[in-house]
């Protein structure tokens, strides 16, 4: 049988299996949780074809008869069944399976050892499994688990595995930490401290939901999120290579900031980033979306062969495409099958050949319509950004051997994976904006997958699906499979609207629990897999700026426009081939939030790139959160960050009240809590310490403020969304 | 002898705490575990971690090896792009006779090689060597007219022709080459070094990274990533243009007491924060500043280059100033002199396809030359210093290139993971010696094949470290930089 015919039988006969499931009966409850988990983890090897050691699992009278060690199921006896010390790895002589993959978490073993436990049931006339990849089989909404006692849906899967685990959820966390909590998630910017001071004593279940309504509707909610999709994007404002020219394409990013505002369908938004330009009476935002795959770098050096880069962006816009909406390493192929997922070379170049006919032209925008961008008074009222066009008549496509365009092999026709739904019937040639509808269409099996995964990693720190941007084989399969199902689908029916997803989520309880680390988790979950927490995350590079300039009362909170440049170390460009200066911004322009700051590719902003903000070279759909010394130098020694220390240090300095009040108003601005007595008092003494070591030497008129207010900009909390 | 520079400045923290220093009272023993959780020690490592303060503090002053250490340090030289084996070091005249013809069908049969597919194996051909090799000291071992330098210095090193690699893209074979495995989040060699025996640096980091050529390395910070190891261990990149490091002042007017008084402070509230909330990143925060703090005497000292004499500069080829690959030498022998563990230098960019800008004719010339008489040097420079008894040096990129020819633009050689050529230098290693063999076309070696995970055990182990015991717990399993592989290249030791 060839490969591809077997993937699809499998998937019919997989979805078949799921159709027949209804809940209750133990025959379907082995359908609905056992079968798939031997289908995905044992089946590869103990199958129809050659089973491993004479076993197979592909049905349960397989797994009763047994192989070479008898019988791999006891009825009843799940502790002496062969199964689970196989994958328990407490088998003297059989290695702990999955044979050299990782092993089942615990919370699937524990399944299979009730099922065991409950007499091995499963139907008379049962279809043998075939192993077909999960990620390949469409989402369907699970049945919401009964056994937990709660109304969030999120919360009952995650409970249900708790329970399983026999581990009780957190408490909730405090009022102030919540608040913050929900200011940065949801506008990556703090609660003002009049907010906060007020928050702990008006907490209620209305105002909380007062509170998250009014931040989704707050502007910078696009600005917060819209920053999470141009990770994707790879936005830049400069060309990259060697020459690293500055580029006008910020009417791009202020479109994805207003369509997060707008919560536009993300299925429409995502036509539109790929494909705007094809749609009927295309408007300007329209067209301006498809600044996403014009992000690509562009070489400028003398001398080269255009062909050659024009042949590299679409290498890129593929490997964008599927790292970022298939969550496949489609890149792999550019040179050869794919050695783990099934992708063929060819398959690959169908996708290229959506993506080779198009000219790349720059678009005027006049009047900066809204929908685009919000006009400031000091904006010029137009502005020019790149954008894609389809050619009328087609480039062929022909694939590259190894990749390299010029080894071209046979002609290739614009086509999807043959393992993924086939596009509708045509008339004619497929183009771009077939391959978007295809995307989001119902019956795709990952985009909405991978997209509520990159959201709920967002909240948690790590996706359901660890590896993000690899759903395939050789990524690690979900912690709560039935969860990331029950989120894709509850996206696509809300319309894939991503403010529904967000309230979702951050309405659960698990989402609100408390942070804190608990000594019985830490044997059980050490990485917090299981959710009996939420997670201490150190706070995006640009956040860090945003929730300084915000504590410092300068932050100038106007939308959109060109972009800005806040002051930084002096002689960056100094050994880049272009050697640029840096003219840093002055007044407003100066303090604006980080998302506007000028993206030079070649010579990243270091504050930025200290905190690890993207690269912008290829998409980045999940960050690292490093912790160095040169963070620390930046936010102690930085002249951008020693500004608004200086200022918080004034506003303590002016303020009303005992010196404890202004320390506790100044604890307030940076954390969004009042400070502990023993944090006050420790506050205190390093008040006096730098009073009297000043007294001599002529001390500013912010006086020993300035230290206190440095050690608040520097707090681990003060960066960290708790 | 201060093993740990990190912990220890936990230790002066905690201390404060439990002498009452502090205004604001601790008295949280449990802390003091979590602080040194993980921190150190080749045989005890958990995300669990000791459960006793006094025991934490007593394995913070004594990181045992588990045999005698050879190698105090490692200096990598990172070739990032895989440089060509064939232009440089293994001479193969039998490719020479044959350059233009089809590959023969013994060494296809049954072989596996990168980026080979059904159409590549009816067109590729044999591409000979346009270099010029010759033989050089007493170990009559042959380099290419592009490395003069390295020529000169053969009998300080040991050539290893026989190295071979799994996963032939560049990212993930970088990873595979510093993880030991092509995925992400694994803890990179230099973490692992400094997790199992720590630094004796107080004042810098112990595992720093040197970066030049026209772009970093791709996949960057993952490359040196501490995985999941603590994070103190990650590798702190220095800067690749510019100032090495941004920010060592102190903002106009902060003395440099105020700056400690408010650091200080800061530590206090952090430690407090840190048990309060058990997450011990904050640890690692607090450690991170107290090392800014030093760096801030301590890097202006690594970095200002006007105590090495003209002669040191010349023999680098570098100036005081401008930043090269050849400067990164030098920084990289004062950060070993200052007790740095692990200094790891990438230079881009090896890749020769034959394209614009990475031509064999040109383009590795290039390259070879911006590298070279550093390299050389560095050897040379640590040799007289007495330092080379005490240094590793390892040079190498991620994989070889193809004995086929592969024509772009231009004439190169695509990415080759069965055979390629590093060089090893210094502590522990028996120099002036060529090790392993390819065959007459240079496809795979034919004895003593050094694999990535069996170099990693060999590295290890000259730093005392037995690499089936350097392991670390995680989701229930014990983690090794060799994965479950690895053998000694005892022919390598000296």
């Amino acid at each position: 049988m060839k490969p591809g015919l077997a993937y699809c039988l499998g998937w019919l006969l997989a979805l078949a299996a799921m159709a027949a499931g209804t809940a209750g009966e133990p025959e379907t409850r082995y359908l609905r949780e056992v079968k798939p988990l031997l289908t995905r983890h044992c089946v590869s090897c103990h199958g129809a074809e050659h089973p491993k050691a004479h076993l197979r699992l592909d049905t349960a009278a397989g797994a009763r008869k047994g192989g070479e060690s008898g019988p791999a199921v006891r009825p009843g006896k799940p502790a002496e069944s062969l199964l689970v010390q196989a994958l328990e790895g407490s088998h003297s002589d059989i290695e702990r399976m999955p044979y050299h993959r990782p092993p089942l978490h615990p919370p699937e073993i524990e399944t299979l050892r009730r099922w065991i436990a409950d007499g091995v049931a499963a139907p008379t006339q049962e279809v043998p499994g075939v192993f077909v990849h999960w990620s390949f089989i469409p989402p369907q909404r699970p049945p919401t688990p009964r056994t937990a006692a709660t109304h969030h849906p999120i919360d009952a899967f995650i409970r249900d595995t708790l329970q399983r685990l026999r581990v009780r959820p957190s408490a909730p966390a405090d009022s102030a930490t919540w608040l913050r909590r929900v200011h940065l998630d949801l506008i990556g910017l703090p609660p003002q401290p009049e907010v906060a001071a007020r928050f702990v004593t008006t907490d209620s279940p209305t105002e909380r939901d007062r509170i998250l309504e009014h931040l989704l509707a707050s502007p910078h909610h696009g600005e917060r999120w819209g920053r999470w999709w141009l990770d994707v994007a790879r936005y830049a404002d400069s060309n990259g290579y060697s020459v690293d020219a500055p580029r006008s394409i910020w009417p791009y990013r202020d479109g994805v900031v207003a369509a997060f505002n707008a919560d536009q369908p993300f299925d429409q938004f995502l036509i539109e980033q790929l494909a705007g330009d094809l749609l009927p009476q295309a408007t300007v935002a329209q067209r301006a979306a498809t600044g996403f795959h014009r992000n690509t770098q562009i070489n400028q050096e003398g001398g080269i062969d255009p062909e050659q880069f024009r042949i590299e962006s679409i290498f890129d816009r593929v490997a964008t495409t599927g790292s970022a909406l298939l969550g496949l390493s489609v890149g792999c192929a550019q040179c050869h099958d794919h050695k783990f997922d099934p992708i063929s070379h060819r398959d690959y170049y169908g996708l290229f050949a959506f993506f080779n006919n198009q000219d790349e032209p720059t678009l005027e925008i006049e009047g900066l319509p809204s929908g685009i961008s919000e006009p400031k008074a000091k904006s010029p009222g137009w502005a020019t950004t790149l954008v894609l066009s389809e050619r009328t008549q087609p480039r062929e496509t022909q694939r590259f051997i190894q990749g390299d365009f010029t080894r071209p092999a046979e002609p290739v026709l614009p086509a999807t994976p043959k393992v993924l739904p086939p596009l509708p019937p045509k008339n004619g040639r497929y183009q771009r904006l077939d391959l978007a509808r295809w995307l989001v269409s119902p019956n795709h099996p990952l985009t909405a997958r991978v997209l509520v995964n990159r959201v709920w990693q967002q909240y948690f720190g790590r996706g359901l699906v660890e590896t993000e941007n690899d759903f395939g084989t050789q990524g690690t399969p979900p912690t709560h499979p039935e969860l990331l199902d029950w989120l894709a689908v509850e996206f696509q029916e809300s319309g894939w609207s991503l403010k529904h997803l967000h309230r979702c989520i951050v309405k659960s309880e698990t989402y609100g629990q408390s942070s804190i680390a608990r000594p019985d988790l830490r044997e059980i979950d050490p990485l917090n897999r299981w959710l009996a927490r939420q997670n201490r995350l150190r706070l995006d590079a640009e956040i860090i700026r945003d929730v300084a300039l915000a504590a410092s009362g300068q932050l100038d909170r106007s939308l959109g426009g060109s972009p800005v440049q806040p002051p930084q170390p002096a002689g960056l460009g100094a050994f880049t081939q272009s050697n640029r200066d840096w003219m840093a911004s002055s007044g407003g322009q100066r303090v604006r939030r980080a998302l506007y700051t000028r993206i030079q590719r070649a010579t990243l902003h270091p504050a930025l790139a200290v905190f690890d903000a993207p690269d912008t070279f290829t998409t980045c759909t999940r960050r690292l959160r490093s912790n160095t010394p040169l963070q620390a130098l930046t936010l102690l020694n930085d002249t951008q960050f020693h500004e608004l220390a200086l200022h918080i240090a004034r506003q303590m300095a002016s303020t009303q009240g005992t010196d404890a009040d202004r320390i506790a108003g100044g604890f307030l601005r940076c954390t969004a809590r009042h400070p502990a007595p023993a944090e006050s008092q420790r506050l205190l003494r390093l008040l006096r310490e730098e009073r009297s070591a000043g007294g001599s030497n002529g001390a500013p008129p912010e006086g020993g403020w300035l230290a206190v207010a440095r050690v608040l900009l520097n707090l681990d909390e003060t960066i960290t969304r708790e | 002898m201060d093993n740990h520079p990190l912990p220890q400045s936990l230790q002066d923290l905690t201390r404060r705490h439990f002498f009452g220093r502090c205004a604001m009272g601790l008295g949280n023993l449990a802390l003091a575990s979590m602080l040194a959780e993980g921190q150190t020690g080749p045989t005890s490592g958990s995300t669990s971690g000791p459960t006793s303060a006094p025991a934490a503090a007593e394995s913070l002053k004594t990181p045992a090896t588990h045999h005698p250490a050879r190698a105090k340090s490692i200096i990598y030289l990172f070739m990032a792009g895989g440089p060509s084996q064939l232009e440089l070091f293994d001479a193969k005249p039998r490719l020479n006779q044959l350059s233009g013809q089809p590959i023969p069908n013994s060494f296809l049969e049954g072989k596996r090689f990168a980026f080979m597919d059904s159409s590549f194996k009816n067109k590729s051909t044999l591409l000979g060597s346009k270099r010029t090799f010759r033989q050089f000291g007493q170990s009559g071992a042959s380099v290419s007219d592009l490395l003069p330098y390295t020529a000169g210095i053969v009998d300080d090193i040991a050539l290893v022709k026989s190295c071979a690699t799994n996963l032939f893209n560049h990212a993930p074979a970088k990873l595979f080459m510093n993880t030991g495995s092509g995925q992400f989040g694994r803890p990179s060699m230099g973490s692992w070094v400094t997790y199992g025996i720590g630094s004796e640096s107080r004042d810098l980091p112990g595992f720093v990274v040197l970066q030049s050529g026209p772009r970093g390395p791709r996949g960057g910070a993952v490359n040196w990533s501490s995985g999941f190891l603590p994070t103190s261990h990650q590798g702190v990149p220095l800067r690749g243009s510019g100032d090495p490091i941004l920010n060592l002042s102190r903002p106009p007017g902060i003395s440099a007491q105020s700056q400690r008084r408010t650091l200080d402070a800061l530590g206090d509230l952090n430690l407090r924060r840190a048990s309060e909330t058990g997450d011990p990143e904050i640890a690692t925060r607090i450690a991170s500043y107290e090392m800014a703090y030093r760096m801030q005497s301590s890097a202006p000292e690594l970095t200002d280059l006007q105590g090495e004499t003209d002669a040191t500069l010349a023999l680098y080829g570098c100036t005081r100033d401008t930043p090269s690959f050849a400067r990164n030498c030098l920084l990289a022998r004062r950060l070993v002199e200052r007790g740095v563990r692990f200094v790891q230098l990438y230079h881009t960019n090896w890749d020769s396809h034959g394209g614009p800008g990475e031509t064999l004719e040109n383009d590795l010339a290039k390259v070879a030359h911006q590298v070279d008489q550093g390299c050389a040097a560095l050897i040379k420079d640590l040799k007289s210093r007495g330092l080379l008894e005490d240094v590793l040096v390892v040079w190498g990129g991620e994989f070889g290139r193809t004995p086929m020819g592969e024509t772009r633009e231009k004439t190169g050689r695509n990415h080759h993971i069965d055979a390629f050529t590093m060089w090893f230098a210094g502590a522990g290693i028996r120099a002036g010696q060529v090790l392993g063999e390819t065959d007459e076309l240079g496809f795979n070696p034919v004895v003593d094949r050094a694999h990535v995970h069996d170099i990693h055990a060999t590295l290890l182990h000259l730093l005392g470290l037995d690499h089936q015991r350097l392991t670390f717990r995680f989701q229930g399993r014990d983690f090794r930089l060799t994965d479950i592989h690895g053998q000694l290249l005892h022919k390598l030791l000296a």
